[in-house]
């Protein structure tokens, strides 16, 4: 009998122990691979003409089992005029998070899906390309915020399709200000309201990130991230250049130098009770402009409501795409990281495609693998 | 040979064989029924298979042959952020030989202790370090235990033990090399050599008892430290689709499982003819530890093909290397408390029954840093019963004993907050429990 129990060692099962580990909830991430999406992994909204970008990713109920996922984007006017095209925001949706109506890949098999356009560019302070929507579910409304040319402004709606703007952008470029790292518009805006109620805003400007907060989500003051100094200060600015000689060899220089931005904000309180202020941003190594600049999505974060963050020196998502403008999906199958990011060309001759901006998926916890993509929706 | 000069070169043998060993589930729950039930307090109130590992020198007080097997299986639940994160059950079986004799007039016994699990005779693992692990539960407990030891007992008052545990190391390499097609995978020409070693190593222990009446002994056990190392290599080099070379060396070095060295001092008072009171002190030199992780070396060289890489390949680049933070953690007493009463003596049979606890407060100081080895205090409180069969069959001329354990340990509740708010894990509680059970039967020749 010895003998037979111990002939089972030969029947091991493989071990665990790693199961439900504790995480951040933000990576880092791994792109969808080729089963995961229904379109070209890791792309899961992209069209070549429309050149989705700059997600927004709600849930589309409260139920924390469901993939359900409302995703807003930055979509350009198809003309046919030749006059200039101008950038609105669509919506679309997916029952499992990737599946996304009215994607390329939707498109081939339904020619006449199309997502929702919910904003155009027609108040004079917004100029002709709204961009960057950060949409949030407030009560029984869908709150939007979004960038225009002269800063940041908001539109409400019942059911997230109609929506009714505020007439004036909420945060502006302030020329009275001492804030002299605010050299431009605020723009990208994200918004969350911490357990006491109170709202925070952070938005990029200048090539960093700035803070403002509100009691109503609608007027908003700017935050000072050190009181310490006379200016008014970023929560996050460019990391200090690293020279080349002081790398070990195979370290990277940090990758956001040039510019930081995109912030996508999240709140979590801790399991030793503290507030956690979490913050997904783009960070590019070189200025605005640089033709041969590189990006990649970061992760900052600081415990309190107020104060600088804290970046970590490793990406949570770097693939060399010009990966920009993070938006974050979690529910209890994991979490899935939206970005906008390029398309590389294909083809040749006459057949070409350059490459066009799409926006993609990521997940974590990168060790885990999705149940392949389900079918795109009937419906937006 | 004197019995002084006998004792002295089975120490010399175990002390001089090997300096380095290995982790066992023994350390943390216990080996064979009897001695788990009493919270391991049994280094000077032991003589049965299990004195291999408590304490080899009682190996001489064993009346006869004995023969013993068992079972034991060990539940975790151990959860973080209130999540069980399914570490693996440890269990298998437990078993022994005590072989007693007279060497130039003098009590000798030799001894030989297994622990086989059944699921796995050995597990491997090297994690990242951020990567949150119960380091004391999950892997270093998955291993084979094999020990041989003998014991001399010059005086009546004296005996004196010693031996050695056996582990196996890993060191391999894996070559790849050949031609690769990316747009038909399946036109690829790869060869590959695999070449593996495992290699023996061994570790000390020793023990002496002594008896200072017939109801008190004094006992200390030495056990030696042991490293498990896991090297391994791996070689990738050939063509791609005509358009490059490429190279991709990497080299992994880590000590899979560690076994830091202990000295136990214990004591055993016989109350009455009826009560047992056992206890002993482990200290462990748990600052000594080193955590099983790999250091990689990578070197990947690709170099572009003619005219340059197309605009949509990205080709890798050599990974950073990794700082590894050493792991910190402090020398530990273990306290084991261990009571016995014979509840009922006949002639012809006994019935004990048992109960044991113990203390480990955790050597892991507080993660608040990258690395997250988690581990917290552990409360251990056992029961267990025997019986005493006194020859019962004329072909049995020994005893025929069964006994039983259960063993509960509380992992207390407690909170780890990150100093670094960017952490990408976080803070987080982390606590458990942990159920042992187990059987063992001993037929005496």
């Amino acid at each position: 009998m010895a003998a037979v129990i111990a002939g089972c060692a030969t029947l091991g099962s493989t071990g665990q122990g790693d199961v439900d580990l504790p995480s951040s909830g933000v990576g880092p991430f791994r792109k969808l691979a080729t089963l995961e999406t229904k379109d070209v992994a890791p792309f899961v909204f992209h069209d070549n003409v429309r050149r989705y970008r700059q997600p927004s990713a709600v849930a589309e109920d409260d139920d924390p089992n469901s993939a359900r996922v409302v995703l807003f984007a930055v979509a350009t006017e198809v003309t046919t005029l030749g006059g200039p095209a101008r950038d609105f925001i669509v919506r679309t949706r997916a029952d499992d998070g990737r599946s996304f109506f009215a994607t390329a890949a939707d498109l081939s098999l339904h020619a006449q899906h199309a997502p929702t356009v919910v904003l155009v560019p027609d108040a004079p302070w917004e100029g002709d390309r709204l961009a960057s929507p950060d949409a949030m579910r407030v009560g029984g409304e869908w709150w939007l915020y979004y960038a225009g040319a002269g800063g940041i402004g908001l539109a409400r709606s019942k059911d997230g399709v109609t929506f009714r703007k505020e007439v004036a952008p909420l945060l502006a470029l302030d020329a009275s200000a001492s804030d002299p790292w605010e050299t431009s518009a605020p723009s990208a805006p994200s918004v969350a309201r911490y357990p006491d109620g109170r709202w925070r805003m952070l938005y990029a400007a200048g090539g960093q990130i700035g803070e403002a907060s509100s009691d109503d989500g609608v007027a908003w003051t700017r935050v000072d991230a050190d009181p310490t100094t006379p200016a008014m200060d970023p929560v996050l600015g460019v990391a200090a250049n690293v020279a080349d000689a002081s790398l070990a060899p195979g370290e990277k220089p940090p990758f956001d130098t040039g510019e930081v931005g995109d912030p996508c904000l999240l709140l979590r309180v801790t399991a030793s009770g503290r507030l956690h202020v979490r913050v997904l941003y783009t960070g590019w190594d070189g200025p605005r402009g640089a033709p041969d600049r590189t990006s990649a999505i970061g992760f900052a974060a600081r415990y309190g409501d107020s104060g600088r963050l804290v970046r970590n020196a490793a990406p949570v998502y770097s693939v060399a795409q010009h990966e920009a403008a993070p938006s974050l999906f979690t529910w209890d199958g994991g979490a899935l990281l939206y970005v906008e990011q390029l398309m590389p060309a294909s083809g040749s001759g006459a057949g070409a495609s350059p490459a066009y901006p799409g926006i993609a998926a990521a997940f974590a916890p990168p060790a885990q693998t999705l149940a392949p993509a389900g079918d795109f929706p009937d419906t937006n | 040979m004197s019995a002084r000069a006998l004792g002295a070169l089975a120490l010399s043998v175990a002390l001089t064989s090997a300096l380095d060993a290995h982790a066992n589930p023994l350390d943390t729950f216990g080996f064979g029924s009897r001695g788990t039930a009493l919270g391991g307090a049994t280094s000077a109130d032991v003589k049965d298979f299990s004195a291999n590992y408590y304490n080899p020198a009682g190996l001489s007080r064993a009346r006869g042959v004995e023969l013993s097997l068992g079972y034991f299986r060990v539940e975790h639940a151990l959860a973080i952020n209130g999540k069980d994160n399914h570490v693996d059950p440890v269990k298998g079986l437990v078993g022994g030989l005590v072989v007693p004799g007279k060497l130039l007039g003098i009590p000798f016994a030799f001894g030989l202790a297994l622990h086989l699990p059944d699921d796995r005779i050995s597990r491997v693992r090297a994690l990242r370090q951020e990567q949150p692990r119960w380091e004391l539960y999950d892997n270093r407990n998955q291993r084979l235990y094999l020990a041989t030891n003998v014991s001399v007992s010059p005086f009546e008052w004296l005996q004196v033990g010693g031996g050695l545990s056996f582990m196996s190391s890993t060191q391999g390499r894996l070559d790849i090399s050949g031609s690769a097609d990316v747009t038909q995978p399946e036109h690829s020409q790869l060869r590959h050599e695999v070449d593996a070693n495992l290699t023996a190593i061994r570790y000390p222990q020793a023990g002496i008892r002594v008896a200072l009446g017939p109801r008190v002994a004094l006992a200390a056990v030495y056990r030696g430290e042991f490293k498990l190392k896991l090297d391994l290599k791996a070689r990738l080099h050939g063509d791609i689709q005509g358009l490059t070379t490429a190279l991709y060396d990497l080299e992994t070095h880590s000590v899979n499982a560690f076994l830091p060295q202990q000295l136990v001092f214990g004591g055993s008072w016989r109350v009455t003819d009826d009560l047992r009171v056992n206890f002993d002190a482990t200290w462990i030199n748990w600052s000594a530890y080193v955590a099983p992780v790999a250091k990689l070396d990578v070197s990947l060289d690709i170099p572009p093909p003619q005219g340059g890489w197309p605009a949509s390949i990205t080709p890798p680049t050599t990974p950073a290397p990794q700082h590894i933070v050493p792991i910190v953690m402090h020398d530990r007493v273990v306290p084991h408390v261990g009571v016995e009463w014979r509840a009922i003596a006949r002639p012809t049979w006994e019935a004990f029954t048992r109960a044991g606890y113990e203390y480990a407060k955790s050597p892991i100081a507080a993660q608040t840093g990258v690395t997250n080895y988690v581990d917290r205090d552990r409360h251990s409180v056992s029961f267990g019963v025997g019986a005493r069969l006194v020859s019962p069959l004329r072909e049995l001329p020994g005893d025929v004993r069964f006994d039983a354990h259960a063993q509960y340990s509380a992992l207390r509740l407690a909170t780890t907050a990150k100093a670094d708010p960017s952490d990408f894990v976080g803070d987080y509680t982390a606590d458990g429990h942990i159920w042992n059970v187990g059987i063992s039967a001993t037929v005496g020749f």
